[in-house]
């Protein structure tokens, strides 16, 4: 357990150090004059302009030699000292914190109906083998997970929020606006959720144990409960660690889709805007989010599955 | 297990599904009015968005205009000039507050406004040698030449006026405390914005109480919001959008000219674009009619020249139109000597005619157009490779001369005159976005003539010397004009389209009995 | 050693490698992938004209008239745009799959075969690799070189080449292990013997199945890049650019969007077809 939290934890040190001296280089290495762009972020193409432009040059220090730039950033980074949006002036953190809020709302809210809706249709895939259910079960998730995550947005959009009226189209402002943008991220889990959950199923129900209990005397309910739940879900979760990546850059998409004001939309901003601090804080935040959530799946798996103590 | 999840399910969903939603849950009176528009809310800083809070009323400028862009009165009550066009005098509207309470006084104008001289916007670019406070309600502006074009620039949203407590030490903006008939209530960046009414407000009251501006980047988005009723006002609809929304009966779909235009920005120092027949040759090249029509789906702004007739005293009936003759495109470059290579591109001295279209994406015509431009030259040979980048390339390709064709979106009335706006683009060293490497004499002395001149006949041959100018020698080409386009709910009434994108007007609507 | 998280593929279904190969989804998914490449490769030669040629006086036509599958709106015929697009997409799944491949299966064969310090650190930076959201490298690749083909090669390929890694790294420990690759090893068969032997011959099947996976998320993640905007340079016909330029039609003219839609989704099927019905 201490090793789990231990190699976690130096896994989050070398991502950040690595993310950071990523963004930094490509970034300063991009053509186009840093000034300009950030210029543009911040006043707008009706506003900038070379006045705009020098202003920008003066208040950021951007004539500095690179190396300069990246001593000063290198020991802010050890600070913790994100600095400031480029285009916005506010704090990268405090931005962050109101984006990356709104990002794990959604994705926690994702992976939760993906939880809902995925496995136990795996699971009962899984115990009809072969059967109708279980083929259509097939060419339905193949099917999600064959349309890019917008294709999937547009059409809940256009059949949930346009057709039937339900639920609001856009925006933020209240659960109800949540909703669209996580089930269009949770159909995409869930597709390979079920796929993992039958399989699983299937290995388990033909294994030795199981079949065991059953020839003890334990109705098919008890069996699967005892002897089931516990086994299929361990590569349920392990597979959630692996889809987390399919989350982290759903979110880039699904955000853009539904104006939902998070992390994945402001790192598409800030890279067109060239606002380093904030591509360097976001893409920070959503690696290390990703190896926190890791760590958590790691743990969950630990927990459930006493074999992997001896790992 | 088999039969607790299905259980589980509904039961989330159906409470999911009861939940209140905000808007909806308020009695009808209550409901706020949302504004939906693509510019999304980039901090508190008016010179970087300040359009949102003079849209959304809750701050005010020093002077307004009316709806053929000349200047009233507003928070300034009159004003005279004197000393030949070098001292403006000011006097203040008086009982004037603040929404923190604060009345409006000499000082707090003064330090409004020399905070935004200080920052890039419009007033940095007039010769203004100081600002100062006369008294409690006078303000007093010394220019160090004269400029016609003053009041239109204090009529900027950069230039609007905060309370003192709205800045920090530092100048930069903490909160907006302005003296519109609209409060800020929270501000959410980067996409709403809330307001509820100013009880204190110095004019009518408005009739609606609680107000919301959303941003929505997508068009898509945008008609969704305006179809499910999410919005009751929509801006900048998609050119797809907009039959559909029309035949909708809950919506009124309103087109506003606007003052600004779509413009093929050249280079005039590069090689196969020095000479004016080169630059003729690519405007009879392109099918401004086709765009308009087909693209934009709106004919009637298929450019004609550079300033679109809702521009008034600006457009000028008489000029000869631009329009599409490729035969004649196609002899213009033959008699510069071009010869038409094995792939149909041009040649010259074993030089290509091959340019670099650069544009952006903020405004998503402006990829579409260059795409469709792309194909209308290639029909004279010319080469176009298209680089969608930042509009921040646009002035720094001005700067560093890399820039060869640039696909912009010009607004001319950024201050409600047009003066200012082409003083920055025609003058004798070009302007990031307007003529580079290309000046004229007699289009520079039409200016200055116009800066400081009165008189209303002399203004008009004036201005008929700097568009017959622009037309002729094309330093920037006009591709389409604007129209800005709405979707306002039947539910409201008194609803209008502002044509200088000043302000929403929601202070003038009421929602319908 | 914790890490990489492992999972060994589950079977489901029929066992036996050649029952598996002969899977009717198997054949289903190459026929399909045939299909759309004989679509690319043929329409070019049967239709005239060019995918960028524009016509504003036809826009978004039904099929008929001498567009096969109707105009889009620029009025460029659609069957020659989509021939493109999908050469575009296979393309670039070609080059990123043969480059991560490469790069993977070599790595994780000597990760596997060495084990020790070397499979410790090559494990480390995979995860590291794994751990860098891969939009977000590709994005920033990408906007170094705005409407290039070279940053989607590159940023794509270093998202895939992990995929190949574990697989080949999981299969070499195994193989390492066994007794057959001992009893190699004790007669003094060098590395490249033990490659060519034990090695290759059961990890080359294994490839496919990533390969395919790996070229459908590759085709994702373009179509995903245009998007947000940043996709390869107009007139270039790609099946995201052209589903976010049809967009705003869709009600208008819904077959010129479904087109796009529906050419990625049979794409993306057929190959996760070919990877043998396994979603990832």
């Amino acid at each position: 357990m201490i090793a789990i939290a231990g190699y976690r934890l130096l896994q989050a040190g070398l991502v950040a150090l690595m993310i950071g001296a990523l963004t930094f280089v490509l970034v300063h290495s991009l053509p186009g004059d840093m000034a300009y762009r950030i210029a543009a972020g911040r006043y707008g193409y009706d506003l900038v302009d070379t006045a705009a432009a020098e202003a920008v040059r003066r208040e950021l220090g951007l004539d500095q030699p690179a190396i300069l730039a990246f001593g000063a950033w290198l020991w802010d980074l050890l600070r913790f000292e994100l600095g400031v949006s480029l285009v916005s002036g506010v704090p990268v953190v405090e931005e962050i914190r109101h984006q990356l809020g709104h990002s794990v709302e959604l994705a926690l809210v994702a992976i939760f109906l993906s939880l809902l809706i995925g496995p136990p249709i795996g699971i009962l895939a899984g115990l009809r083998p072969g059967s109708l259910f279980d083929r259509i079960v097939f060419l339905v998730s193949i099917g999600l997970r064959a349309l890019p995550q917008f294709v999937i947005g547009l059409l809940l959009i256009y059949l949930v929020s346009v057709w039937a009226g339900l639920l609001p189209a856009a925006g933020h402002g209240g659960t109800r606006h949540g909703i669209l943008p996580a089930l269009t991220l949770a159909l995409g889990l869930a597709a390979v959720s079920s796929r993992v959950a039958r399989d699983a199923t299937l290995a388990v129900t033909a294994s030795a144990y199981y079949r065991f209990g059953r020839t003890k005397g334990l109705s098919p309910g008890e069996t699967f409960r005892r002897h089931g739940l516990r086994n299929v879900s361990v590569p349920v979760l392990t597979y959630l660690g692996v889809q987390l990546v399919y989350l982290v850059e759903g979110v880039v998409v699904v955000e853009t889709l539904f104006a939902w004001p998070g992390i994945g939309h402001a790192l598409v901003h800030a890279i067109v805007a060239r606002d380093v601090p904030m591509i360097q804080g976001t893409a920070l935040v959503m690696g290390l989010m990703f190896v926190l959530l890791n760590a958590a799946v790691d743990l969950i798996c630990h927990l459930i599955d006493p074999r992997r103590k001896e790992a | 297990m088999k039969r607790t999840v299905p259980t589980l399910a509904a039961a989330v969903l159906a409470a999911v599904l009861a939940l209140p939603s905000l808007p909806f849950s308020a009695a009808a009176e209550d409901r706020p009015l949302t504004v939906v528009a693509p510019w999304e809310i980039k901090g508190l800083d008016p010179a970087v968005t300040g359009y949102a809070f003079t849209r959304m009323e809750a701050a005010e400028t020093f002077v307004e205009v009316d709806e053929e862009g000349l200047p009233i009165p507003a928070l300034a009550r009159s004003w005279e000039v004197s000393e030949e066009g070098r001292l403006w005098r000011f006097e203040l509207r008086p009982e004037v507050r603040f929404h923190d309470g604060t009345p409006l006084t000499a000082e707090a104008v003064v330090q409004a406004l020399t905070v935004a001289q200080g920052k890039p916007g419009v007033l940095d670019k007039a010769p203004i040698e100081a600002i100062e406070a006369e008294g409690d309600g006078h303000v007093v502006i010394r220019l160090s030449e004269p400029f016609s074009p003053l009041l239109a620039f204090l009529a900027h949203t950069s230039a609007q006026i905060l309370a003192p407590a709205s800045y920090a030490a530092d100048g930069s903006v903490q909160e907006i405390i302005g003296t519109g008939p609209y409060r800020v209530t929270a501000v959410e960046p980067p996409q709403r914005l809330l307001l509820e009414r100013f009880d204190d407000y110095w004019g009518e009251a408005p009739a609606i109480a609680r107000t919301v501006f959303l941003a929505a980047g997508r068009g898509e988005t945008r008609t969704l919001l305006a179809e499910s009723g999410d919005a009751q006002i929509v801006f900048n609809l998609d050119p797809a959008s907009v039959q559909r929304l029309a035949r909708n009966e809950s919506l009124e779909v309103v087109a506003v000219p606007l003052p600004r235009v779509v413009t093929l920005k050249v280079n005039a120092a590069l090689e196969p674009l020095a000479d004016p027949r080169a630059r003729q040759a690519l405007s009879l090249a392109i099918d401004r009619a086709g765009i308009a029509a087909a693209l934009l789906r709106q004919p009637e702004v298929a450019a004609t020249q550079l300033f679109p007739p809702g521009m008034g005293a600006w457009h000028d009936a008489a000029l000869p139109p631009l329009t599409r003759d490729l035969d004649a495109a196609e002899a213009l470059l033959a008699e510069l000597g071009w010869q038409p290579g094995a792939d149909g591109i041009l040649e010259r001295e074993g030089a290509r005619f091959a340019v670099t279209l650069r544009t952006y994406p903020d405004r998503p015509e402006l990829p579409l157009l260059a795409t469709a431009l792309e194909d209308q030259l290639r029909e004279i040979g010319v080469e176009v490779t298209i680089a969608i980048g930042n509009s921040g390339d646009i002035p720094a390709g001005h700067q560093d001369g890399t820039l060869e064709l640039g696909l912009i979106a010009r607004n001319f009335s950024l201050v409600p005159d047009p003066l200012g706006t082409l003083l920055q683009d025609f003058g004798p060293e070009g302007g990031d976005w307007g003529a580079m490497n290309w000046s004229d004499e007699g289009l520079t002395n039409a200016m200055e003539a116009l800066l400081g001149s009165a008189d209303p006949a002399g203004a008009e041959a004036e201005r008929r010397r700097i568009t017959s100018v622009l037309q002729e020698d094309l330093p920037v080409i006009p591709v389409v004009w604007y129209l800005q386009t709405a979707a306002i709910s039947r539910g409201l009434e008194g609803a209008s389209v502002d044509p200088f994108e000043r302000s929403y007007r929601l202070s003038r609507m009421r929602w319908a009995p | 050693m914790t890490g990489l998280v492992e999972t060994a593929p589950l079977r489901g279904g029929s066992g036996g490698t050649a029952a598996r190969r002969l899977r009717p989804a198997r054949v289903v998914g190459l026929l399909l992938l045939a299909a759309l490449a004989l679509f690319a490769l043929a329409v070019p030669l049967l239709v005239e004209g060019s995918p960028t040629r524009q016509n504003l006086m036809q826009t978004l036509q039904a099929p008929g008239g001498g567009h096969l599958l109707g105009t889009d709106h620029l009025g460029r015929d659609m069957a020659l745009r989509l021939a493109g697009a999908i050469r575009v997409s296979l393309g670039i799944a070609l080059v990123t799959t043969a480059f991560g491949a490469l790069l993977g299966v070599g790595l994780g064969i000597l990760a596997g075969a060495r084990g020790g310090l070397v499979d410790r650190l090559l494990s480390a930076l995979a995860d590291m690799v794994l751990a860098l959201p891969g939009l977000l490298l590709v994005l920033l690749l990408v906007a170094i070189a705005p409407g290039a083909f070279w940053p989607l090669y590159l940023g794509i390929s270093l998202v895939l080449w992990i995929e190949y890694f574990r697989m080949a790294r999981a299969a070499a420990i195994r193989i390492s292990a066994s007794p057959a690759v001992e009893a190699s090893r004790l007669l003094g068969f060098g590395p490249l013997y033990l490659l060519r032997r034990h090695y290759w011959p059961e990890i080359a099947p294994m490839i496919l199945t990533v390969a395919a996976f790996g070229s459908a998320t590759a085709i994702l993640s373009v179509a995903a890049l245009g998007f947000v905007n940043v996709g390869v340079r107009p007139p270039t016909p790609e099946l995201g650019q052209m589903m976010i330029e049809l967009l705003p039609y869709y009600y208008e003219a819904p077959l010129a969007l479904a087109l796009p839609i529906l050419v990625v989704f049979l794409l993306v099927l057929s190959l996760n077809l070919i990877a043998g019905g396994k979603t990832r």
